[in-house]
């Protein structure tokens, strides 16, 4: 299998966090100090990806989380908590799914059905995921700087048109620092910066040299986390206080972009954005839950891509609608059931991964 | 050429000492047509020789030259004690030829007759003398009629290895440049070269190469096809992973880069490989031009790339689906002219689309005199008329000859093939799916190029994985005074392309001249 650079590493850090969270406000109860309470959940994910997912990484090198669950927790434990990973990469790889194909059939597809899309989708991931890891990794090195592009002349284009007020942000810090500190946490570190974990699945295909593979994820970390935040404000400073009750504000801003009569339409292209984004955040997902269960049960790797891909497309058949898919989310997965992934088990296992190596060590 | 014992046969008829037994082998294997010419004549008072070739594949001059520097030395010298002088005398002092092998076994007898050889046999003596006189009027050095350029060699290959060897010698004449032959094909024993740069290329992959063209049991190789389709073995692409090209200085430029090239006898087109996906992008041309114009042509290219793949499916989508981007006097005026078209957009381009490459197929197969017939047909009944009759409407027309067009610009025909297989892909995704459709497929498309590999170099090197250095000729051509390096895409790492330190002294001298005129 092919190593990863750490420049394709960076890209996919960096296409997998801004993902779909750019084109949304997140921390909207914050209101327009939005982007400030981003920055805050930023750090705070810094924390986390520094203290736990890198110095997992660190303490046991060339093992993926599943391998080091097994390792140092033994059989019964392990199965538990691998099966229940694998399950939570592809609920998020579902969650993703269902994401992309009902803003399609929103914004692009009115009159096809969901299931189709979504097959389309699981489809072109499963492929994908057949590729190979190496594949994977060079398509987001090569898509990454076409996706920057889109960004960067949307936001051009918009600040031609004239429609961000800066103003608009004043006064900061209205309310004091608390709206900041309840709109980042857990949520904030829920979605998007406490999904690093799942790098813990790639990171050990990754060439290491000098330390490369933190280095790298940290910078991109917070490179994709400033892009986030900028584009959450510009969104602000664009549309003010109706950012915060906009299903996707971004696609409403770029409605706005109108140059010499000709440049108008188009959002069919921030629909393009965001399916590119999801798209990577979704095989990223399935990739996961491919490799972890591999790790466990010995098949040929076509029928586990196809198993896996089977059961993420009939999930992302099992909500009822998207409005349920957002409000299971913000109300459920975010603050009760991502945190147990993201932020708990991965501290615990730390822990109990330190002290085992200590007392081997002593004992040697 | 002469290529010796190459064959191994399983079973090895020996020369026998009584002539007669091996001339009726011959006729026996060869049949007794008029193009097998056995002449026997006494040499040296007492010796009887036959010499045996076939005609036409035979040069007549270096055969007459053959006989008659035989017959007039033989006459004047005193006869010889024994047959093993009268063969020796042959072997090293009589024939006026270049290259002469001595055989032992009637097999490899008849193989070098096929080849062209002319084969001395002397009676009483086990071993035979083929000398050198394959010669037969081929077509010679000419303009290529693929890749044609307006400034740069006009010279092509043809159909003679012998001379495509020389082409590429005469470029590099350099102790460096190795090549190795290779002989394939049970029946047709064709001659396959393997051309490295010794210093340049990668030992890895010359390796590689050299087993995989060892691997190749087929009785037949007519064009090297065949080898491009064996080394490519059981990966599907629709995407070419070897060049060819009908230029010499092409495959120069690829050998100094440090590809391995294959030639093969009877074909004017040549093998290069390792490729990427870029290389299909550059022509020899850009390398001749100025710098600016080629970059600017590079852009035109991959734009025209991507026109002639996506400019069906995005209208086919836009008409379809996304009505609300194009500007509303556009659409309405579309909208006009598919109000009397009775099919949707996918089965309008489809039907275009496919008359476009009947048309286009049958540009190739007819005989060039009915050529002005076929483009008044196409260019009137199927355009003109078709929007008159109401079938298909006026912007499909367009969109589809403008397609054509595009198609066209890339140097590489093959990568141009794999363009119009992907637009009918995408096509039918963006009839059903709209952008999202098209979208879906270039992932795929994306997913499946990133995951290829042309002998361990990746497909969309130097962009993924990214290569700083090799982003010097791929959208931009820069000046060659600052290509100092190779891509560094197939060859060995590091090796420098010119001297350390050329920019410097070019810039040092151009400051002691003073800026003056060039």
């Amino acid at each position: 299998m092919n190593r990863i650079s750490s420049y394709q590493l960076g890209s996919m850090i960096i296409l997998f966090l801004i993902g779909s969270s750019s084109l949304f406000l997140l921390a909207s109860e914050a209101g327009k100090d939005a982007w400030l309470s981003i920055f805050l959940g930023m750090l705070l994910g810094l924390v986390l990806l520094w203290g736990v997912n890198l110095t997992l990484y660190r303490i046991a090198p060339g093992k993926n989380l599943i391998e080091i669950i097994f390792i140092y927790l033994g059989r019964p434990i392990g199965y538990l908590l691998s099966v229940s990973y694998i399950l939570y990469f592809c609920y998020k790889s579902i969650r993703n799914v269902r994401e992309v194909g009902d803003l399609s059939i929103m914004f692009l597809l009115p009159n096809t059905p969901l299931y189709a899309i979504n097959l389309i989708i699981c489809a072109v991931a499963a492929y994908t995921v057949f590729r190979g890891i190496g594949a994977f990794f060079r398509m987001a090195e090569f898509i990454l700087p076409f996706v920057l592009f889109i960004y960067v002349s949307l936001i051009t284009m918009l600040a031609i048109t004239g429609v961000f007020h800066f103003e608009r942000l004043l006064p900061v810090l209205d309310e004091g620092i608390k709206p900041l500190w309840d709109a980042a946490f857990p949520e904030l570190i829920s979605f998007p910066f406490g999904e690093m974990i799942l790098f813990l699945m790639f990171w050990k295909y990754s060439v290491d040299e000098k330390n490369s593979v933190t280095r790298t994820a940290v910078i991109c970390y917070l490179i994709s986390g400033l892009a986030i935040m900028t584009v959450n404000m510009l969104t602000l400073t664009g549309l003010g206080h109706l950012a915060t009750i906009l299903l996707i504000p971004f696609m409403q801003l770029t409605n706005l972009i109108s140059i010499g009569q000709f440049l108008e339409r188009i959002d069919p292209l921030v629909a393009l954005l965001l399916f590119s984004g999801v798209f990577f955040k979704l095989t990223a997902y399935y990739f996961g839950a491919v490799i972890g269960l591999q790790a466990m049960i010995k098949l040929p790797a076509k029928y586990i891509i196809l198993l896996i891909g089977l059961l993420i497309f009939i999930g992302s058949l099992q909500f009822k609608s998207y409005m349920e898919q957002v409000y299971v989310g913000f109300q459920f997965n975010l603050k009760y059931h991502f945190p147990l992934f993201q932020i708990a088990i991965p501290a615990v296992l730390l822990v109990i991964v330190a002290i085992r190596k200590k007392i081997k060590e002593r004992a040697q | 050429m002469n290529t010796g014992k190459a064959g191994g046969s399983k079973s090895e008829t020996a020369i026998v000492k009584h002539l007669d037994t091996n001339l009726a082998y011959i006729t026996d294997k060869l049949g007794k047509e008029q193009d097998i010419v056995i002449r026997e004549f006494e040499i040296l008072t007492s010796s009887r020789v036959a010499m045996a070739f076939i005609s036409g594949i035979t040069d007549n001059n270096a055969i007459n030259t053959l006989v008659m520097s035989m017959l007039k030395e033989t006459q004047m010298t005193e006869s010889p004690a024994s047959t093993e002088d009268a063969y020796h005398f042959l072997m090293y002092r009589s024939l006026a030829v270049g290259s002469i092998t001595k055989f032992d076994n009637m097999e490899d007898v008849l193989q070098s007759m096929l080849e062209g050889s002319t084969v001395l046999l002397l009676e009483g003596h086990e071993a035979a003398i083929a000398a050198a006189t394959a010669g037969l009027e081929r077509r010679g050095v000419e303009e290529p009629s693929t890749q044609t350029v307006i400034r740069g060699p006009k010279e092509g290959f043809s159909e003679n290895i012998t001379t495509n060897m020389a082409l590429i010698r005469n470029i590099i004449k350099s102790a460096d440049l190795r090549i190795e032959y290779i002989i394939l094909g049970r029946q047709t024993r064709t001659t396959v070269a393997l051309a490295y740069m010794q210093n340049i290329a990668d030992d890895k992959v010359v390796n590689e190469m050299r087993q995989k063209l060892k691997g190749i049991k087929i009785d037949s190789i007519l064009d090297s096809g065949y080898i491009e389709e064996f080394i490519q073995g059981k990966k599907y692409s629709p995407f070419p992973l070897l060049e060819n090209t009908e230029r010499p200085d092409a495959v120069s430029a690829g050998l100094l880069e440090g590809q391995v090239a294959i030639i093969v006898d009877g074909t004017p087109f040549a093998l290069l490989s390792p490729v990427t996906f870029i290389k299909f992008f550059q022509s020899s041309e850009d390398y001749y031009q100025r710098y600016d114009i080629a970059t600017f042509l590079r852009f035109i290219r991959f734009g025209s790339f991507f026109v002639s793949m996506l400019l069906p499916s995005l209208y086919i989508a836009v008409t379809t689906f996304h009505q609300e981007m194009l500007p509303t006097p556009l659409l309405i005026s579309i909208a006009a002219q598919r109000e009397g078209v009775p099919f949707p957009a996918l089965i309008e381009a489809f039907l275009m689309e496919i008359t476009f490459e009947v048309l286009r197929e049958a540009g190739v197969r007819m005989p060039r005199i009915i050529g002005p017939a076929i483009s008044i047909v196409g260019a009137l009944v199927l355009g003109q008329a078709a929007v008159q009759a109401g079938l298909v409407s006026a912007a499909m027309v367009i969109v589809v000859s403008f397609t054509a067009i595009a198609s066209f610009v890339i140097p590489s025909e093959s990568m141009g093939t794999a363009g119009r297989l992907i637009r009918f892909m995408l096509m039918i995704l963006g009839g059903s799916f709209g952008f999202f459709g098209i979208m879906a497929g270039l992932m795929i498309l994306l997913a499946h190029v990133s995951g290829l590999q042309s002998f361990g170099v990746p497909y969309m090197s130097p962009l993924s994985p990214l290569r700083i250095n090799g982003l010097k000729d791929v959208f931009i051509r820069v000046p060659w005074w600052a290509m100092n390096r190779r891509p560094g895409l197939y060859d060995r790492q590091g090796t420098k392309r010119e001297a350390t330190d050329m920019t410097a002294a070019e810039q040092s001298r151009g400051k002691k001249e003073g800026g003056g005129n060039e």
